[in-house]
């Protein structure tokens, strides 16, 4: 057994202890992060230069979708 | 050969398949008709329309590999391997759609490589170049491989005229067209890849008697095979392991996919650095009309691959209810096409298949090609070379890469019989994705990160990832007389995380002892740039070690 050997059984213990109810936690809560993050993005960031002048030309409403969808998988998978 | 006999193809298939190859074909011949310089062939003339650039981002991801890798990994180690599509896609490609790809647009590079000497210097350029240009190579090698022993065991075809056919075609309409080509063709690629999956989903489940149906029969299967690991004793359901059809993982599973390995390995490293810092991914959006089309391709991507692992590794689960007999999980789905699809609809399935290797294989083409003639050609053995002549240079190395990829896969065909085909794909790409993205990741946020720091960083990363790959192979290990350092099979994402952190640890030790950067490289630094912004016509050479814009 060398150190990394010793490392990595460490490292396996810890992790172990961890439920998995936990992980998914993190999982979700990692995504909702994510989503609030671009719910908060400026308009700047997010329209085309002049403004979104659809509904579609807004990417927020696209990258929302897209992570409510990731929010919902990974909550029931 | 066993499923040969009752795959075979007929006159309605092939009249499917042949319009599908004359499409495709016909449209990239059209596109190159008009290419006339270097950047309508590296990046169709900055005038590509976002719809077909997020289209072509999702083609280029999945390609036949995945088609048979995903579906088998799902058939041999469950639902898992969907993470690999969803939190190890969507969040990376959300983040890059408005933080990365328009910071890499302003910057009017044609290469990540490029970027990097902008910020650091010519020898991480060089490195980085010559990385992804060995992963490309490689990887056309592998596609063509997949490819071959998907139709020779499906449907009986000459192994080695499958691989010369798909080349000769591919490289064809990449010659001609360009970048152009390759966006407008993944296109056509992606909807044809999505509707010959989709049948085989559709089919499988009216076969089985709906989603029900399928998770009922799962936990039965799993219960079998409890019951078969404990010589016997009769167990539960709610005892059988239902690793099957969760995403999340325990760390101390026996598949490749342990909770800390998709989360830390594939979610926080191998995605951001395949979907920010992999130049087949990154150039069809620097081909983009606008920086706003560049982003809003990333977002339409992501929306687009939240559909992808229902239809290729949903797949894969219903090949353990149908074909639980198989030994091998990438004979799952060639297998079930002989089980489920008729005699004429065989032709979509293959159609969508050719439509995923072709739509990945010509990403990689083109922008391997892009590598050589950019980061190599134009950088360091001409650098005044007219955009015409480096058109030239582009199209010769077409060429040539498609001969190497025949090589190529002739080689592999002797070495991967005893790895999944996906796991020989994700370990090449983790020797140095992982180190690759922590020099991208300090580089354009920690202003005091240092070229000669990157260099050193990104060679001890990779020597880590590989260093790490050599000892835990049986021979090695065994030789030195130890345990291996890896409890779960085709350990990929833990080497990442690995080389990522001592790239990190690395690159952020050197800098600190040796002299900061001149002002003019912090210009690639977050909130470094002065707010000039580079229009197309100020990105036709490589600049020089400080740019010429932002």
């Amino acid at each position: 057994m060398t150190p990394l050997h010793h490392l990595g059984e460490l490292l396996r213990a810890i992790l172990k202890t961890i439920p998995l109810t936990a992980i998914r936690v993190l999982f979700v809560a990692s995504l909702v992060a994510l989503l609030i993050w671009v719910v908060r993005l400026p308009k700047s960031a997010t329209e085309p230069d002049g403004g979104a002048k659809r509904w579609d030309e807004n990417l927020k409403i696209g990258a929302a979708g897209a992570l409510l969808i990731q929010i919902v998988i990974y909550a029931l998978l | 050969m066993v499923f040969a006999a009752t795959n075979s193809l007929t006159l309605p298939d092939y009249v499917v398949i042949v319009l599908y190859l004359i499409g495709t074909i016909a449209m990239g011949i059209v596109i190159g008709a008009r290419m006339k310089t270097g950047k309508e062939f590296f990046l169709g003339g900055r005038r590509l329309p976002w719809w077909a650039i997020g289209m072509s981002l999702v083609a280029t991801d999945i390609g036949g590999t995945d088609i048979i890798g995903v579906g088998g990994a799902a058939f041999s180690h469950g639902m898992a391997i969907a993470n690999f599509e969803w939190i190890g896609c969507v969040p990376a490609m959300i983040v890059g759609a408005f933080v990365f790809i328009p910071f890499l647009y302003r910057s009017g590079v044609y290469t990540v490589p490029e970027f990097l000497e902008r910020r650091y210097n010519v020898g991480v350029r060089a490195v980085m170049a010559a990385c992804w240009l060995v992963f490309m190579a490689c990887n056309l090698g592998i596609m063509l491989l997949a490819s071959a022993k998907m139709m020779s065991t499906v449907f009986g075809w000459n192994e080695v005229g499958c691989m010369l056919v798909t080349a000769i075609l591919v490289g064809g309409y990449t010659f001609v067209g360009g970048l152009a080509a390759v966006v407008y063709t993944d296109m056509i690629q992606c909807g044809v890849m999505i509707a010959g999956c989709l049948l085989i989903l559709v089919l499988g489940l009216v076969e089985i008697g709906g989603v029900g149906e399928l998770r009922k029969r799962l936990a039965e299967a799993d219960v079998r095979e409890a019951a078969i690991v404990n010589e016997g004793v009769s167990v539960s359901n709610a005892e059988a392991d239902s690793e099957r059809t969760s995403l999340i993982l325990p760390a101390d599973t026996e598949s490749p996919f342990p909770w800390p390995g998709i989360y830390f390995g594939l979610a926080l490293i191998l995605s951001p650095a395949y979907w920010l810092g992999n130049q087949a991914i990154v150039q069809r959006s620097l081909g983009a009309r606008s920086e706003f089309e560049a982003r809003a391709s990333y977002i339409w991507g992501a929306l687009l691959k939240n559909i992808i692992p229902l239809i290729v590794a949903v797949p894969g689960l219903i090949a353990v209810v149908l074909l639980p007999d198989l030994s091998n999980g990438d004979q799952a789905i060639p297998s079930l096409i002989g089980v489920l699809l008729p005699a004429g609809l065989r032709g979509l399935f293959v159609a969508a298949f050719l439509a995923a290797l072709m739509s990945s294989m010509d990403s990689y083409l083109n922008s391997a090609a892009t590598i050589v003639s950019n980061d190599f050609y134009k950088r360091f053995i001409d650098r005044d070379v007219s955009d015409e002549r480096l058109l030239k240079v582009g199209r010769v190395t077409t060429i040539v890469l498609v001969a190497w990829a025949v090589l190529f896969a002739f080689l592999l065909a002797t070495m991967s019989e005893k790895s999944g085909i996906y796991a020989v794909f994700q370990t090449l790409m983790a020797f140095f994705q992982g180190p690759a993205f922590a020099v991208l990741l300090l580089g354009v946020l920690w202003r005091r990160a240092t070229g000669q720091a990157a260099f050193i960083a990104l060679l001890c990363g990779i020597g880590t990832s590989v260093s790490l790959y050599a000892l835990n192979q049986p021979d090695v290990y065994g030789a030195l007389g130890w345990e291996p350092l890896f409890r779960i099979h085709e350990p990929f994402l833990y080497f990442s995380i690995w080389a990522f952190l001592v790239t990190a640890a690395v690159l952020v030790v050197v800098s600190l002892l040796g002299t900061p950067e001149p002002s003019g490289k912090l210009r690639y630094v977050f909130g470094g740039h002065t707010g000039d912004t580079c229009s197309p016509t100020d990105t036709e050479s490589s600049a020089g070690p400080a740019g010429r814009c932002l």
